[in-house]
């Protein structure tokens, strides 16, 4: 069984089809890269997947594990393991980092019918993790991504996923806007947590990004389509010749 | 002819007139009636008024409410809350009469004297006969008015020059399940002479079911180089009325520092007059507002800078459930040549339902050219975007709307100089917030 199978997935928003029949099969201890160009859709399929409710999927399926989650909450779907780390992390005043991680992780346990964590074992992994991605044990204290810049913001999604530890991580553009020392730390953290139990979804604008992060396979998607599927060489081929050769496919 | 002699005189001036009032000292029964003049000349507000158009009087000024002529029982509940603040002394009132038996009217600490109401009145020249109703009463408040023509009921605290005590006061206002028609006029005098600091709290707290009014008046009188902190904390029972007035007035150098809570009841006003009069006074205002279904809370804040060099901070905000309504009204004004003045208003409502109603009026009256005025107003819902955030992380709707509610609130609790106060409102807070255990859960 893979571990996220998606079928001719189509979505909406406000009455605009944005997904127009998406399939995609990415099995356990793979890492799938999706490009494209802006306003393909790339970040619908992630929000869709996690459950935004502002679209509406209107045909199709997506399975997690076998588990169809266009059934479930937001909130069920990451406690059956699924995470997305966002392209733009919102700002929580008034809760601090340590109390977030917290509450997710204890409500991934209630879900799997494990006791709440200790809290001296809790900080001593947390720890272990902010080392993964060089995060400033300050950061921990702070209310959530609040007066982060852009770069903290994006190391605190991973430091997030590394926690939390999902069956599939879902990146949305989490290489946007990242200077290279960033987008190291951040490549170094997503590596290091690369394991044949977890696979991973990397949503890019760049091919840069896959210069730290060898993916499996590489999806392009062009206006709610995925138009090519191949090896980590079609980023290069990407890279090279851009979108225009495939957006021409997609609107013959 | 019956209507038309009911409109010339009110059922209040009636009750006035047939009180025996001659054991009155002449200042006093002069205070008095002018008050009630002024009450009856203008009656109760109706829409047209602009200070009271927002605010929702309904019963109040149907329904005819007189003092108890025997306070009510309390409730296990009520006597158990009767002591909140850690180390306070504390003043009882029931049903607005004074509980001698319940006070601690002997027990003060050094540098602070209190009376009651009508023991202060008695003294010839005294701070009563000084400063009681001699600066409130400039106010046009309808309740204010009725509070100065009928009370009988309250204590006058004087705090003396360069005294500094530790222990609060705390003077707590119970409103019993017997109120239904009572009408409380509780009436607070405190004068802070030179160099002086020291806080009071004053809470009241309404039982359900019972249909009472309750219009306390506090005056303060802050002379220079004094600190004042007062805490105010209202939860008024479901059918119960609170139109309160504070009133302070702040000689040079002096500061107040103000926190007030509308934890719940079915209507409550409160009217906190700030008048900067002397070079070099601060007033810093926080308030918060939980406005629960059915209810109305409205908060007018009347902040004069008179003199120069005066800072005045006012940050208040608001939780709305279900079909709440609330009104914040907000004047900052600045006299001619109150020059470097530093004034800043905050008002942010948060809405839980689509349901509610938050009015935000902020008044700017500026005539002075060399000032720093500020001021912000929202009303919106939670951010959509957190919630969804959060419920990314595994934790349920329920809980995120309940922790994201809980910070918003908190704020204006955070840094809270009593801790035991400070707990209590926060329980207050946390009744209200969906989820309420797992947030719990989050502290």
């Amino acid at each position: 069984m893979a571990l996220l199978e998606i079928r001719n997935l189509h979505a909406e928003i406000e009455g605009e089809e944005i997904l127009k029949g998406i399939n995609l099969t990415l099995e356990v201890g793979q890492v799938h890269a999706i490009m494209g160009p802006n306003g393909s859709g790339k970040s619908t399929l992630a929000k869709v997947i996690a459950g935004d409710a502002a679209y509406e999927v209107t045909e199709g399926e997506v399975l997690l594990d076998g588990k169809d989650v266009l059934e479930m909450e937001p909130e069920e779907r990451a406690r059956e393991g699924l995470f997305l780390g966002f392209q733009y992390p919102v700002e929580i005043p008034g809760v601090s980092n340590t109390y977030f991680l917290r509450a997710a992780a204890n409500a991934v346990r209630k879900h799997r019918g494990e006791p709440e964590v200790d809290a001296a074992q809790f900080l001593r992994h947390v720890r272990e993790r902010m080392e993964l991605v060089q995060m400033d044990e300050a950061l921990l204290k702070r209310p959530v991504n609040s007066g982060f810049s852009g770069g903290e913001k994006k190391r605190n999604e991973i430091f997030q996923m590394a926690v939390l530890e999902p069956r599939l991580a879902i990146l949305d553009e989490t290489d946007s806007g990242l200077d290279i020392d960033a987008l190291r730390t951040v490549s170094h953290g997503v590596n290091s947590l690369r394991s044949p139990e977890r696979g991973f979804l990397l949503i890019t604008h760049y091919q840069r990004l896959l210069n730290y992060i060898v993916p499996d396979t590489v999806h392009v998607m062009v206006d709610g389509r995925i138009v090519k599927s191949g090896g980590k060489e079609l980023a290069v081929e990407l890279e090279e010749s851009g979108y225009a050769l495939f957006e021409e496919n997609s609107a013959a | 002819m019956m209507e038309a002699v009911a409109e010339q005189s009110s059922v209040y001036l009636q009750d006035f007139q047939a009180r025996d009032r001659s054991a009155e000292p002449a200042w006093w029964a002069t205070r008095r009636e002018a008050a009630m003049q002024r009450f009856e000349a203008a009656g109760f507000p109706g829409r047209k008024v602009e200070a009271w158009k927002q605010t929702r009087l309904g019963n109040v000024t149907q329904d005819h409410f007189r003092p108890a002529q025997v306070p009510g029982t309390l409730s296990n509940e009520a006597a158990a809350n009767l002591a909140v603040v850690e180390d306070a002394v504390r003043i009882v009132m029931v049903d607005g009469v004074l509980d001698t038996e319940r006070s601690e009217l002997e027990r003060l600490p050094d540098g602070v004297r209190v009376r009651t109401l009508a023991a202060a009145l008695d003294e010839d020249g005294g701070v009563a006969e000084q400063h009681l109703a001699r600066h409130a009463d400039a106010e046009p408040h309808p309740f204010l008015a009725l509070n100065t023509a009928f009370a009988t009921q309250g204590v006058v605290i004087e705090v003396v020059s360069g005294a500094a005590p530790e222990q609060p006061l705390e003077l707590v206002s119970v409103m019993t399940a017997e109120s239904t028609g009572v009408a409380a006029w509780p009436r607070v005098l405190i004068h802070a002479a030179t160099s002086s600091e020291f806080t009071v709290v004053q809470r009241h707290e309404g039982s359900d079911g019972a249909a009472y009014l309750t219009a306390p008046v506090t005056e303060v009188i802050a002379d220079a180089n004094s600190v004042v902190n007062l805490f105010h904390y209202a939860s008024e029972g479901d059918k119960g009325s609170h139109l309160g007035v504070i009133h302070t007035t702040l000689d040079r150098d002096s500061q107040l520092n103000a926190h007030a809570m509308h934890a719940g009841g079915q209507r409550l006003r409160t009217d906190f007059y700030v008048n900067l009069d002397g070079p070099g006074a601060s007033a810093n205002l926080n308030g918060l507002y939980l406005v629960r279904n059915g209810q109305f809370s409205d908060v007018h804040t009347w902040v004069r800078h008179n003199a120069d060099h005066c800072t005045s901070e006012q940050l208040v905000k608001g939780v709305l459930d279900g079909k709440a309504e609330s009104v914040f009204d907000g004047l900052i004004q600045v006299a001619k040549g109150a020059q470097k003045t530093d004034a800043g208003q905050e008002n942010r409502n948060l809405l839980l339902s689509p349901k509610g109603i938050a009015h935000s009026n902020p008044r700017l009256e500026i005539y002075a050219d060399d000032v720093k005025c500020g001021h912000g107003s929202t009303v919106g819902q939670l951010d959509e975007n957190a919630v969804f955030y959060m419920r990314t992380r595994g934790i349920s709707d329920q809980e995120a709307r309940g922790v994201l509610t809980f910070a918003f609130a908190n704020e204006m609790l955070d840094d809270m100089a009593l801790p035991s106060l400070q707990a209590y409102e926060r329980e207050a807070l946390l009744s209200l917030l969906p989820g309420e255990e797992a947030v719990r859960k989050l502290l």
